[in-house]
């Protein structure tokens, strides 16, 4: 891993480079520049995960001139897909080298491509294409389902945790924030509050489950997120997080798929 | 004695085909249920997943939400986001546990005053059919409950 982000560096290929550094035994992200590539440790798996592309994206918006190399897992990956897509970050401005995730990472995720298209460390687990959490959830009547989640959306401290970790939560403005829409001062907030995350999800949404991760109330945000993606790819046959296509919220004409409605 | 349940419905209706649509209804003497109250929008592609939401939790037991027929939209291509849209809040409020016959999305053109009051009527039916919308409001209480 040194020599391949060595190489780039001295290449000039990438002003800085965004991998990990062992802090008090914790992997965490760092940026690594000429100057501390000595810096850099072999690499090695681990399952700490990290919003890494949002710690790219806010360096890029600062440095826009800056082209930048970054490490990046499966679900990253997509997110960088996304950013590239909805004009966030310039492709050309970006090197990526992929590590694969670990076994039971990928079980634990149920994630469905827990590795890079570009791999260059590790080896790829089997992807996980059931989600046990969600069966269990469809496999509920209607109205348990309700009650289920309003009593996790009770616990909500809107922290706006689960927005501000998100690698795909690009806005400058935010309508989570809207004082009309969603009352302010009120607590749990309203129900519209995840909804309406949920719909800003649709075409986004990668399924890295940071959200559900950070969530300090503990809602199972990404079976929600989970059903959010496979509706967008059953409503609008489109994949979140692929290299190419465009989010059918995107296209505000017919080029995209319409779903079947009153006509 | 209790009164008989008499569903409320919030109909957003777009400012050139539906919303006219409905003013003929009434200019034609047509009969509908008075279950409907109307708000106006400019545009069906207007209406953001917060008002549907939003209303169901304000106690609406069901919302509709009217625009012109593809290819009529007075901004060429309005109703393709409602469309679109719509028919994901549709699936997701499914998923959330709240029926998806609540909402209703359809196409009413400006001279479809008999189309408005059928679909008013049909759809204020099926409304109380389903009776009265359980709470979709997160509220303390339930958090201490289970």
């Amino acid at each position: 891993m040194k020599t391949k982000v060595r190489q780039l560096l001295e290449d000039g290929r990438v002003d800085a480079f965004l991998a990990y550094k062992t802090i008090h035994g914790v992997p965490y992200p760092a940026l690594f520049t000429r100057e501390n590539v000595d810096e850099l440790e072999p690499w090695a798996p681990f399952k700490a995960r990290y919003p890494v592309t949002k710690i790219l994206l806010a360096q890029a918006r600062q440095n826009p001139e800056k082209t930048y190399g970054v490490l990046v897992r499966g679900c990253e990956e997509r997110s960088l897909n996304e950013l590239f897509k909805w004009n966030q970050l310039a492709r050309d401005k970006v090197v990526v080298l992929g590590h694969a995730c670990t076994e039971d990472l990928a079980l634990y995720c149920e994630c469905p491509k827990p590795y890079p298209d570009q791999l260059d460390y590790g080896e790829a687990p089997a992807p996980v294409s059931k989600s046990r959490r969600l069966e269990e959830l469809e496999a509920m009547p209607e109205n348990d389902r309700l009650q289920w989640w309003l009593s996790h959306f009770n616990r909500c401290i809107r922290c706006h945790g689960c927005r501000d970790v998100c690698p795909v939560c690009f806005c400058t403005e935010c309508s989570l924030e809207h004082k009309e829409l969603i009352p302010a001062q009120k607590l749990p907030p309203d129900t519209s509050f995840h909804l309406v995350r949920a719909v800003h999800m649709a075409g986004r949404c990668i399924d890295c489950g940071l959200c559900e991760e950070i969530c300090p109330a503990g809602i199972p945000l990404r079976a929600l997120y989970k059903r959010v993606n496979h509706l967008v790819e059953n409503i609008f046959q489109y994949k979140t997080g692929v290299a190419d296509g465009k989010s059918p919220f995107t296209m505000l004409g017919d080029e995209s798929f319409l779903p079947a409605g009153p006509r | 004695m209790q009164s008989p349940f008499e569903p409320k419905i919030l109909a957003f209706l777009c400012n050139w085909c539906s919303y006219a649509g409905a003013d003929l209804a009434g200019v034609s003497r047509l009969q509908y249920p008075p279950n409907i109250r109307v708000m106006r929008v400019m545009c069906s592609g207007t209406v953001s997943p917060h008002h549907v939401i939003h209303a169901f939790q304000r106690g609406a037991d069901g919302v509709l939400v009217a625009g012109c027929h593809i290819g009529d939209c007075h901004y060429i291509k309005g109703n393709y986001m409602t469309l679109k849209r719509m028919t994901f809040v549709q699936e997701l409020i499914r998923f959330a546990g709240y029926n998806p016959e609540r909402f209703r999305l359809e196409w009413i053109s400006s001279a479809e005053g008999v189309k408005f009051a059928e679909v008013a009527r049909d759809f204020t039916e099926k409304v109380r059919s389903l009776g009265p919308a359980p709470p979709f409001e997160a509220s303390p209480r339930l958090a201490m409950g289970i």
